[in-house]
């Protein structure tokens, strides 16, 4: 641990490592400094000059990303002088900005709109109306979309594919007026963490194919919740809208910051996996090809258990929350059944990589794990009842809650997923999260705990 | 005593008032006078018989039912922004934006609902267009339906509308 020192921002004093980066102080203390190259994942570069601060016995401003601390820095990141330099700087970055913000999916959380409001207003000075052209679409694969004419050229996509995945499909061609960002020739973006790079750019330059035009982010509520790709648990962000007279929908996941779980980034398997949860999705409770209420369900169920008292197992899907778990786990004991979670079906060693990706794909497998649930199905089994769990088993008699639709089920009843419902889960790393409720359907469906409350003798 | 105090003598206590008759004279004359002048000459009374008989203060200002404009080549000038909808204190304006392909920018909407029995007329969303590609220059007044559905205009009804004062094209896209 090094040694840590006084500094002054101003009139202010923090305390910060000796060595460290100025500007890793300032997004700390949320001291407002504009930026777009700079990215606590990617380092410093120094190329957009936007994150320029004052500082005390220096002559011309520096950027608080390329500066070390040091012992009594006395540093000033408000006043008319460094505004104006701000402004200038920003000046320069929109001499060849379209300025399509109408069409630019950005609009609403880009840094360039955020920057110009706070530093810009000002009247160009550039007389030519003319400004450099580039290509409005160029499909860089991965489902990533650029548009040069609206790029900073800030690098950080390009850092991404050097530093974070290696994959280096990305760079930045030509000088001056003309450089874009490209891909290699011949080669496409293609890395299973490719559609970071549209968070990551901090305008409208990379959009993703996937969200594109679908919604204006303004209209977007954003609730914290956590991914159920797999067992690793990246933190996101889930944004939905219900549009008036529609559904609550889902319209994308991002990325939320956890440096004990994902750093900075989520996969792409992950970050569309939003889109099979509002597919296929069970509505109606179903017994022998009838639909019936929810009451003679409720009776169906409980003759069936009374049937087949003493032969009934009880099997659990590792995605589920832990406070559903434990519902199952009372409900089993109440009808004195066998409880088991087969875990072999979530293992997908494909799927494992040295990044994010865990094999295990099962979101709450480790709860499982640390109850010491049985994995293995016993071999005779009369009546069984299944709570999501994908595999398919023999029984004389099976009753299925089921969030997605199963054409083989006899008797299914439907579940809310993940999204409608909170509870939280443990990854496979010990590390016990809670997830948000996100959607609040027009007609909900039941959870877990609601249809054991209304089954419960 | 604060001199800033301006006191006002009450009305309403003196012997005439109290009477209200006066009062009352007062306001039957002038209902009177003007009762006496319109039996006198009928055809000075102001007024329409519409439906026989059209409006002919409808002026460029008027906020009359939306339309949507084109470009000179004809193609629509909206570029599915929402700001239009997102200005709209009724919410009554659903837009689905598309990928644009004719060359013209890279979106469009891919259908544009005005429901016209939640509008307010406001003209908030004309205000709002950055692209002149919304207008309520049609001098249309009048909407009639026979159901609810009727009210709801689409993209094609309001792009066929018209504008009635010259100004045919988005003055902002070419
Ligand atoms: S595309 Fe975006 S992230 Fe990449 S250099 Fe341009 S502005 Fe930066
Ligand atoms: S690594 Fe796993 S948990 Fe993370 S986003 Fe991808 S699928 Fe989801
Ligand atoms: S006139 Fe007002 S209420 Fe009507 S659509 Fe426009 S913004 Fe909405
Ligand atoms: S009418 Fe104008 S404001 Fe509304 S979506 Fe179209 S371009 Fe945008
Ligand atoms: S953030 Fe410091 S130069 Fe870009």
């Amino acid at each position: 641990m090094s040694e840590m020192v006084e500094v002054i921002v101003d009139d202010q004093t923090f305390h910060a490592e000796k060595g460290s980066l100025l500007i890793d102080l300032l997004i700390k203390e949320k001291v407002k400094v504009p930026y777009f190259c700079y990215h606590e994942a990617l380092g410093a570069d120094g190329n957009c000059r936007m994150c320029m601060v004052e500082i005390e016995g220096q002559k011309r401003p520096q950027i608080a990303c390329d500066t070390f601390i040091k012992e009594g820095m006395e540093v000033r990141s408000k006043g008319e002088n460094i505004e104006k330099v701000r402004t200038n700087i920003l000046e320069l970055e929109l001499i060849n900005h379209p300025v399509d913000c109408p069409t630019c999916d950005q609009a609403g959380e880009c840094s360039l709109q955020n920057f110009y409001m706070d530093y810009g207003l000002h009247d160009t000075k550039i007389t030519i109306p003319e400004k450099e052209k580039g290509l409005k679409k160029v499909d860089l694969g991965s489902n990533v979309i650029l548009d040069q004419e609206r790029c900073v050229l800030c690098a950080r996509c390009t850092r991404f594919t050097d530093k974070i995945t290696g994959t280096h499909e990305l760079g930045i061609i030509g000088r001056g007026d003309h450089a874009k960002v490209s891909t290699m020739p011949g080669k496409k973006l293609d890395n299973p963490y490719a559609m970071n790079v549209v968070d990551l750019c901090p305008v409208g330059a990379l959009t993703s194919k996937d969200f594109r035009f679908s919604q204006r982010v303004w209209f977007l509520k954003t609730v914290e919740s956590v991914c159920h790709g797999c067992a690793k648990g990246c933190n996101i962000y889930i944004d939905h809208n219900k549009i008036k007279y529609q559904d609550d929908v889902i319209y994308r996941y991002r990325p939320r910051r956890n440096d004990e779980v994902n750093g900075f980034f989520i996969c792409d398997e992950g970050r569309l996996s939003y889109k099979g949860l509002q597919e296929n999705r069970q509505h109606e409770i179903v017994l022998d090809n009838e639909v019936i209420s929810e009451d003679e369900a409720i009776e169906a169920l409980k003759d069936l258990v009374k049937k087949y008292k003493s032969n009934i197992t009880v099997i659990i899907d590792a995605n589920l929350y832990t406070e559903d778990i434990e519902a199952i786990l009372n409900f089993s004991k109440e009808i004195e059944a066998n409880v088991c979670a087969p875990l072999d079906i979530y293992r997908d060693e494909d799927f494992k990589d040295d990044m994010l990706k865990s094999a295990q794909r099962a979101a709450n497998y480790k709860t499982i794990e640390n109850l010491s649930l049985e994995t293995k199905i016993p071999e005779k089994c009369e009546l069984l009842i299944n709570f999501n769990h994908p595999g398919k088993f023999e029984a004389e008699r099976s009753i299925d809650f089921r969030t997605h639709q199963d054409p083989d089920a006899a008797f299914i009843l439907p579940l809310a997923s993940y999204v409608e419902s909170s509870g939280h889960i443990t990854n496979e790393e010990g590390i016990t999260q809670h997830c948000q409720k996100a959607l609040s359907k027009n007609d909900p469906l039941p959870t877990v705990i609601e249809w054991l409350e209304k089954v419960s003798v | 005593m604060n001199k800033n105090i301006t006191v006002i003598p009450r009305h309403g206590s003196s012997l005439k008032d109290k009477l209200y008759l006066p009062a009352i004279y007062d306001g039957v004359k002038v209902t009177f006078k003007h009762f006496f002048k319109n039996v006198s000459d009928i055809n000075a009374v102001d007024t329409l018989e519409y439906p026989e008989e059209q409006p002919t203060d409808i002026t460029e200002r008027y906020r009359g039912l939306h339309r949507l404009t084109h470009r000179p080549d004809d193609s629509i000038a909206c570029v599915a922004c929402f700001m239009c909808s997102t200005a709209c204190p009724s919410d009554c304006i659903f837009i689905e934006a598309t990928e644009r392909e004719d060359g013209h920018d890279e979106k469009m909407p891919k259908s544009f609902f005005i429901d016209t029995l939640e509008c307010i007329f406001c003209g908030y969303c004309v205000e709002a267009c950055p692209c002149d590609a919304i207008r309520m220059d049609t001098g249309i007044f009048s909407l009639t339906g026979s159901s609810r559905e009727d009210f709801i205009m689409d993209k094609e009804q309001l792009l066929s509308h018209k504008g009635a004062f010259g100004e045919e094209n988005s003055c902002a896209r070419d």
